[in-house]
């Protein structure tokens, strides 16, 4: 894992003062404000740079109603990986053909809930969840997931859950000993990765691995999911996702042209699509430093600085002097720190702190510890 | 929604235009619609899989109905556990001496079947014949000390809330609550695409009673070919009844059918060899 510096922004527009101004008037602090817009603006940039793959968004970095609703507008697909996604889903009407259920490890109420939603893709990873779905054979298709390390992803998402590349030909088999369909591979490189080097080297192993299996496979295999990876604009450096994604086209041009590709983005959709208001509600001078306690932290919207490795941007709307500050939260815990190396023009109590690119992992991860009221989330 | 996609199978699904939306329903993990297609007339839909439609209805409804009690020839109590659209009791109805019980573990759903799917029940739940319980149907045959002397079970998929009425236990209670003569019949699906349920059902009905087989009737919107009807009893002769018979009995009972006739009676009970296999 890589520690990125975190991005600060001082000043800020008379515009934006007084948006941010009015909207805690108006609704309070701590808010999250989604910009669906700019969710739409982002699922078309990736639809653009990956324009044969059929996106799920991941429920998971952002399981909100509203925000699933945009989603759902835009006719994308959604990649579910609980009972509880599946029902946020129902509520909304989604058909389930328009979802993977993609968590590698289910009990049997698990797939039952899904297949009763009506979401016959499911991933696996081993021979003992292999097992759990032959009952169902007969309505369902498989995904193997097949774990690539990737060591310069911030969050590593192939230790956890994969099978290695020697095990796949013996899965595959099984899998017809019991009369069940893998239909596919699926991959996940990491997240947040800096290059899409690792996703280039697992689709050519994939396809490379897919190809031999389909000479004796019953049934050919014809799905590759390739996962998430896309990455989140902490920096707020411009990011080129067509330039990000030049080498996965080539990569997937390779492919025959009957498969279906998949991929399960989340944090490159909905990130920037979200902007974290709060209130400095306190303030002390510590160990020589200011330290200023905001009304979140990381049990609440912050939660992903613990979960994710993530440093979000952050305005301050006042410029000035800086000298090196600290951001806390509201909790009574010590660890409930944002920022406690962070260069500070002097504020004052009731003055905000702006979270930018704070859609992913965010509130998806809060706790309810100290029962904190959790940030509220305003549509704009 | 304008086009309603089925969720049974991952890699083939029927599709139905929905051409105006009459009911639609969201309770706890349930999903119910009731749609207007050009070619099917109402559907009606529940988690993703249809469940029936005005336009081929009566196919699965005369035979889940008509075949049980002509092969008895002499019912005079009949129970019916789910149904709630009233298909089954409408056919039921039919035969003047039949008093029938049906258990319906959501009124809702008879409600909600007489206001947006009229034609089902065609006002079957207004006669004194029938006697409505709402109650679990599992529950119902556990602790009831009437004797039937056919059952018929028209329950939902057994991924959902029919689950129960496909297992051991409940076939264990049905059977007590048979005369000696009597018969059970349910819904089990496509076996083309399902075969796992007629293995299971012929295992589980096997434990209880000494004839356990299928009949089977070629529901369109029951996509993938014949559906099965599993048929459970202990007296092996109510499905060797002879066509004369049948006859007479149709004859008597006036019956107005646009699918069942005693030939086809008969016939139902051929099974494709694809079926038979599983039934060793």
């Amino acid at each position: 894992m890589t520690t990125t510096a975190r991005t600060v922004i001082y000043g800020a527009s008379e515009d934006d003062c007084r948006f941010y101004q009015s909207s805690v008037e108006k609704h309070g602090s701590p808010l999250l404000l989604f910009d669906s817009s700019k969710l739409k603006q982002q699922y078309r940039s990736l639809q653009q740079a990956l324009p044969n793959v059929d996106l799920f968004y991941a429920i998971k970095a952002l399981p909100q109603i509203d925000v699933l609703k945009v989603i759902d507008e835009l006719d994308a697909g959604f990649d579910v990986a609980s009972s509880g996604e599946l029902d946020i889903l129902l509520g909304l009407k989604v058909g389930g053909r328009r979802t993977i259920h993609t968590h590698p490890i289910k009990s049997d109420k698990d797939i039952r809930d899904a297949l009763r939603f009506g979401s016959t893709t499911f991933v696996i990873d081993n021979l003992d969840e292999l097992k759990k779905l032959q009952p169902y054979r007969g309505r369902i298709g498989i995904l193997l997931r097949v774990s690539f390390r990737s060591e310069n992803a911030k969050v590593d998402l192939s230790k956890k859950f994969g099978c290695t590349e020697d095990e796949v030909a013996n899965i595959i088999f099984q899998a017809e000993q019991l009369g069940l369909h893998i239909k596919g591979l699926s991959f996940h490189v990491g997240s947040q990765v800096e290059t899409s080097d690792k996703h280039v080297a697992a689709i050519q192993s994939c396809r490379d691995m897919m190809l031999e299996l389909n000479q004796k496979a019953k049934a050919p295999l014809s799905i590759l999911d390739i996962g998430g990876g896309f990455p989140g604009n902490y920096a707020l450096q411009s990011i080129d996702i067509m330039k990000f994604c030049q080498p996965i086209r080539d990569a997937l041009a390779s492919l025959p042209e009957d498969w279906h590709i998949y991929a399960e983005p989340g944090r490159y959709l909905i990130a920037p699509a979200v902007t974290c208001v709060t209130t400095i509600i306190g303030k002390s001078m510590r160990y020589g430093m200011p330290w200023y306690y905001l009304d979140d932290g990381v049990y609440g919207s912050f939660s992903g600085k613990i979960f994710d490795h993530a440093e979000y941007p952050l305005q301050v709307l006042k410029e000035g002097e800086t000298s090196p500050s600290v951001l806390a939260g509201p909790t009574c815990d010590s660890i409930d720190i944002i920022d406690e190396q962070i260069e500070l023009p002097e504020l004052k109590i009731g003055d905000f702190i702006i979270g930018h690119q704070m859609g992913a992992y965010t509130a998806a991860t809060r706790t309810r510890f100290n029962l904190l009221k959790e940030a509220k989330f305003i549509v704009l | 929604m304008k086009y309603f996609k089925e969720t049974l199978y991952d890699a083939i699904c029927q599709e139905f235009r929905v051409d105006k939306m009459y009911f639609e329903q969201k309770t706890d993990h349930q999903h119910l619609m009731i749609f207007h297609n050009a070619m099917l007339g109402r559907v009606m839909t529940l988690d993703g899989i249809v469940q029936t439609t005005e336009a081929d209805e009566f196919m699965y409804h005369e035979m889940l109905t008509h075949v049980p009690i002509l092969a008895h020839g002499a019912v005079k109590k009949l129970l019916i556990i789910g149904g709630g659209d009233g298909g089954i009791l409408r056919e039921v109805l039919k035969h003047d001496a039949i008093d029938v019980t049906q258990v319906e573990i959501d009124k809702a759903v008879i409600d909600m079947a007489v206001e947006y799917l009229p034609k089902h029940s065609d006002s079957a739940y207004d006669n004194p014949r029938a006697n409505i319980i709402i109650d679990d149907g599992m529950a119902f045959v556990k602790d009831c000390s009437e004797k039937f002397d056919v059952i018929i079970v028209d329950g939902t998929d057994p991924i959902g809330p029919g689950e129960v009425l496909f297992t051991e236990d409940f076939y264990a209670h049905c059977k007590n609550c048979l005369n000696e003569d009597g018969v059970i019949v349910t819904q089990n699906g496509v076996p083309f695409l399902q075969i796992e349920e007629v293995k299971n059902t012929h295992q589980r009905l096997g434990q209880h009673f000494t004839d356990a087989t299928f009949y089977t009737v070629a529901v369109p919107t029951y996509y993938g070919g014949l559906m099965t009807l599993a048929w459970a009893s202990n007296n092996v002769e109510l499905r060797q009844v002879s066509l004369e018979i049948l006859e007479q009995r149709f004859k008597e009972a006036k019956l107005n059918t646009r699918y069942y006739n005693p030939a086809i009676h008969l016939a139902s009970f051929a099974l494709p060899q694809y079926i038979v296999n599983q039934l060793d």
